[in-house]
């Protein structure tokens, strides 16, 4: 019976092994705990360091250097408060403080220790997760419901003025739960750690990511008659919001389809750190790094460029304006569709009390 | 007895953050981790994703792994527990089938193995504690205590279980 059991052929046994050790590897590589080793050659490393910057630095030519790289890094105007958003609607940030609504008038409200929210459809409400909790909010803090459960995070609120969904992730599975906080169930398979997508439409259908690369959707919150594929490496999911382009960033590409076919409209093949629709569009903003230089594009437009790397894309919600964070900077930086002109924000960490850099998880309607 | 010195070596480099332990914890568990779910489940690409997600939830456990303890039985009752989950919640969801959406390359394979058939005829219960037992060798109380059931109980599902695959043979 065990050589029986022992021969049955699995199809794509190798392909499966392959793409199985890569997610361990990675997810180990995230995990692996410093041995005092590592402590005391980091700590090596950081003198050595330490002592070549300052002999660079008190060397005149050194001198001309460390101005250049400052000169370079972050845009030379920056305004030193974030004074207001450029365009209507208001912004979620998350930062280690927890999440803040930013109001256009560039007034700040801390909702609390969470990690990570989005808005409602029409931004009445918002939703956040922290350790084990998702919860329903209005936009002053007003906490309307909770859920517990397990590891929560990348919230997805989709629907009409009547009806809403709410797609979050928990340590390994999608779940859906209606918008009032009721009928929580599990809508897939085992998810990895890419947010799910509504597709927008009058219809709930979700696309995610499982945990061997494998986008699936968009099913109606169970799975059913929709597409499932697989990729290498899938990081980002984004319908555009007439729901007839589903976009998918890959660490080494980006993938359009259509909206019900798993074969692909284009693929570019290229490393981008992030990409985003224009609001009522098709049309593309992405990021590039290359060499250590980061550079914003419209389509085939360079926007803006700047040393180090760029990341958190959002569109206003006019399609109007760009938001890029430059963490080397500790910017934000705003740039207006047209290439017509940037507007800098600088100390972005130390105004959202933050050591880490704050990211912008959502730019969202007028009120 | 090498073979379990080599494991517990493994296991030592890996919760010391060895990579390269890792791997060689993965390239032997692997192969039967990935064929139980898959003769449990009968579906391919579930059964890629159970023992994927088997393994990370063991390597999320590893910092608290006793090293005493032999790696495989606890990574495979995981494997087995989530393929018989899986299984159950596919029955309730009465899930349709995406095959006909599927690319040629996407697919599970067909069942065209005898075997493979007879025991996909079987409750998923029933062929749970046959790959236990035939393909991962528990005995029965290893098994009892794997499913958390009665032994009696596992007993009568692999005497049943078996019956039926020699029927169907």
């Amino acid at each position: 019976m065990k050589r029986e059991l022992e021969s049955i052929e699995i199809a794509g046994e190798h392909d499966a092994r392959e793409q199985a050790w890569e997610v361990v590897r990675t997810a180990f590589a995230e995990r692996e705990p410093a041995t005092p080793e590592r402590h005391r050659l980091r700590f090596a490393v950081v003198v050595v360091a330490a002592f070549a910057l300052l002999a660079a630095a008190l060397s005149p030519p050194g001198r001309a250097v460390l101005d250049e790289i400052r000169e370079a890094v972050g845009v030379e105007r920056a305004q030193p408060g974030l004074f207001s958003l450029p365009a209507p609607g208001r912004a979620l940030v998350a930062s280690d403080a927890g999440v803040w609504v930013v109001q256009q008038d560039g007034s700040k409200r801390l909702l609390g220790d969470y990690r990570d929210a989005s808005w409602s459809p029409f931004g009445r409400f918002l939703v956040a997760t922290r350790a084990h909790e998702l919860a329903a909010l209005e936009p002053n803090g007003e906490i309307r419901w909770t859920l517990a459960r397990r590891d929560v995070r990348a919230p997805r609120w989709a629907g009409s003025d009547t009806n809403t969904r709410i797609a979050y992730l928990t340590t390994s599975r999608v779940h859906v739960v209606a918008g009032d906080g009721t009928g929580d169930v599990d809508a897939g398979g085992p998810a990895a750690r890419v947010a799910p997508v509504w597709r927008p439409g009058p219809e709930f259908t979700l696309t995610y990511v499982n945990t061997v690369g494998r986008v699936s959707g968009p099913w109606a919150t169970a799975p059913g008659p929709g597409w499932s594929r697989r990729f290498r490496a899938p990081r980002k999911l984004e319908w555009s919001s007439d729901g007839t382009r589903l976009l998918l960033l890959t660490r080494k590409a980006l993938v359009l389809f259509g909206p019900r076919s798993s074969t692909p409209l284009s693929i570019r093949t290229e490393r981008l750190v992030d990409a985003a629709f224009r609001p009522r569009s098709h049309e593309l903003a992405v990021i590039r790094t290359r060499q250590g230089v980061s550079e914003l594009l419209l389509g085939q437009r360079v926007l803006f460029r700047g040393t180090g790397r760029f990341r958190d894309l959002a569109w206003s919600p006019d399609g109007r304006w760009l938001l890029v964070g430059w963490p080397a900077a500790d910017q934000w930086v705003f740039v207006r569709a047209d290439g017509g002109s940037i507007r800098a924000v600088a100390k972005v960490s130390r105004q959202f009390r933050s050591e880490s850099f704050p990211d912008v998880v959502g730019w969202c309607c007028a009120p | 007895m090498r073979a379990g010195r080599d494991e517990r070596a493994h296991l030592r480099g890996a919760q010391r953050g060895s990579a390269s332990d890792l791997e060689a914890l993965f390239r032997i568990h692997w192969p039967r981790a990935h064929r139980a779910a898959y003769l449990v489940t009968h579906d391919a690409q579930a059964a890629e994703d159970i023992a994927q997600e088997s393994f990370l939830a063991a390597l999320r456990a590893l910092d608290r792994f006793d090293r005493r303890r032999p790696f495989g039985p606890w990574l495979h009752r995981i494997v087995v527990n989530r393929a018989i989950d899986w299984t159950r919640a596919r029955r309730l969801r009465a899930e349709v089938e995406l095959s006909d959406s599927l690319p040629a390359g996407e697919r599970s394979a067909a069942p065209q193995d005898d075997v493979l058939t007879a025991l996909g005829r079987l409750p998923a219960e029933q062929r749970a504690v046959i790959v236990l037992r035939h393909l991962l060798e528990f005995t029965p109380g290893e098994i009892a205590e794997a499913l958390d059931l009665p032994r009696g109980t596992v007993n009568s599902r692999l005497r049943r279980g078996l019956d039926s695959l020699v029927e169907e043979l």
